[in-house]
């Protein structure tokens, strides 16, 4: 489960670059970015913001396509992995769909995908056990807090077993208290499905706690700057935040945006 | 439940006295310009309001039958101007040539005044049924189109890139996600043209028709003050179809769309 067990490459990055065309300027949104993920990985893109962490995302996504470099993702082209339905992609707003129950809008894909009625049914029970909701199928989405919409967002994302979870600052909308209690909830919930997870933040205790590796990135131009292991075992707990490691990491991915 | 019948106690009690209120106010003021004030032609300015509930009862029957005609009219032409708007409002959605094609012209078609249109449609098809449900339908067909369209417009970006990244198939977009968010505004605009149509009806019954509420409103108009209560009363029945017509779309629209915010409970539903 951990960055040791395969080294199989899920996602790649060879030289990225993203450019926009604004109407005054030529932005340089990402610089020459390479990277590697392995199979199996939960690992955390960090950084202020206007670094590109989440352009970066959106390009594995497929939702954006680079202006040079190249993307792989699960051994296709991102097009072809987008296509193929081997990510779940989790926004900064839970983004459900108001006129569908909750069990509707974690099952959606699988509806896209052609799957019948009682079986979307049975997966989103069986989903809604997994992220600690279970009693809330039959429930609307504005009948949810925040923190319960952002776990239907996560439950939807794992709907059909997707090899690689985005996830593209979940909690970040969320109070302190519920984003930690969330964290751990995420950890367990990898923990049982094994997954690739890519998870954009700029919380450095957040991205610590989550992650096998964590990827720095600095802006202007946007660049990986520093890849810092976390060697923290797992599974991890919530008094690991208060251990001196933790703090000793925490100071060494400050540093490594300093000395940028 | 008891949190309903609170409300339901707390929204008609109101309503009831403002209700009694006002007829109470209309009949004493009725009372003023006929015998105080001593106005000429007093009661065509404000009748009695217990005359007016008589005539409205005593010709009921008549008031219904005409009332019905103008109502069904109105009602096939709000439907087919409803289907219409949808129809080019979702074209319009799906490419900006076809908005850019037709969108002036939709606009444009709304400067003509009715009142003069309607002459000339009835002049074309010498048919007041016939007339009455295209003046209806062309009533309709721009408030319902241009807020669909906006419906179908308002989806967020992160709610269509969600979409994209399950690969989702254009129909699939629309029926899934742009169709349902458009309810709202579909139903803004059903609701605004719902009780013009109503009125568009009626103005081409003024025009010469033989049958519809507006008819009997212009005979009553024209013969003079003894018919005050009855024509009063084709003001009411119109006032009525208008309201009625509103308040069906309503209905349907908490049917069809309950999960919009003005529809829920107070204090959160937790």
């Amino acid at each position: 489960m951990s960055l040791m067990a395969t080294k199989v490459p899920e996602i790649q990055m060879e030289n990225v670059e993203m450019r926009y065309q604004t109407d005054t300027a030529d932005v340089l949104a990402l610089h020459q970015v390479s990277l590697d993920i392995a199979k199996g990985e939960f690992v955390s893109l960090l950084g202020p913001s206007g670094c590109g962490k989440t352009t970066l995302l959106r390009l594995m996504a497929d939702l954006i396509e680079p202006t040079a470099g190249r993307v792989t993702v699960a051994g296709k082209s991102a097009r072809e992995a987008r296509l193929a339905q081997k990510y779940g992609i989790v926004f900064q707003s839970p983004v459900l769909y108001d006129w569908r129950k909750v069990k509707d809008n974690i099952t959606l894909p699988l509806e896209l995908m052609g799957v019948k009625k009682a079986r979307r049914d049975e997966k989103a029970l069986e989903l809604l056990e997994l992220v600690g909701l279970k009693g809330f199928a039959d429930k609307y989405p504005w009948q949810l807090s925040g923190g319960m919409q952002q776990r239907v967002a996560i439950a939807r994302a794992l709907s059909m077993e997707p090899e690689i979870l985005l996830m593209d600052e979940p909690f970040s909308a969320l109070d302190e208290f519920t984003r930690e209690r969330l964290n751990e909830e995420l950890l367990s919930v990898w923990s049982k499905v094994g997954n690739t997870v890519v998870f954009v933040t700029h919380s450095i205790p957040e991205s610590i706690f989550l992650s096998d590796r964590v990827f720095v990135l600095s802006p202007h131009p946007g660049r990986l700057s520093a890849v810092v292991d976390i060697p923290l075992p797992r599974p991890r707990t919530a008094e690991m935040r208060n251990s001196p490691e933790f703090f000793d990491l925490i100071a060494g991915i400050r540093d490594s945006f300093e000395g940028v | 439940m008891k949190g309903n019948s609170m409300l339901v106690k707390g929204r008609f009690l109101p309503l009831l006295v403002w209700v009694a209120g006002l007829l109470i106010v209309w009949e004493a003021l009725s009372w003023v310009l006929l015998n105080v004030v001593r106005t000429p032609l007093a009661q065509s300015k404000l009748p009695y309001v217990h005359e007016l509930v008589a005539t409205l009862f005593r010709y009921a029957g008549t008031l219904l039958k005409e009332g019905a005609a103008t109502f069904g009219n109105a009602g096939v032409g709000f439907l087919l101007g409803a289907a219409a708007g949808v129809l080019l409002a979702v074209l319009m959605s799906v490419s900006k040539t076809i908005e850019q094609l037709t969108f002036p012209y939709a606009v444009a078609s709304q400067m003509i005044p009715i009142l003069g249109l309607a002459p000339i449609i009835y002049g074309i098809v010498r048919d007041e049924q016939i007339s009455r449900i295209i003046i209806s339908g062309y009533i309709t067909f721009f408030p319902v189109s241009l807020n669909m369209l906006r419906g179908l417009r308002s989806v967020n970006l992160s709610a269509l890139e969600l979409m994209h990244s399950y690969a989702a198939k254009p129909w699939a977009v629309y029926w899934k996600l742009r169709l349902p968010a458009a309810l709202p505004g579909l139903f803004s605009g059903l609701k605004i043209a719902a009780p013009l149509a109503v009125t568009g009806a009626i103005l081409v019954e003024l025009m010469g028709a033989q049958h519809g509420i507006g008819v009997i409103m212009l005979r009553n108009l024209y013969y003079g003050p003894s018919h005050t209560y009855m024509f009063w009363s084709t003001i009411l029945v119109g006032a009525f179809l208008g309201m009625a017509s509103y308040g069906i779309m309503s209905l349907i629209e908490r049917l069809v769309a309950p999960w919009q915010p003005e529809f829920r409970p107070k204090g959160g539903g937790r």
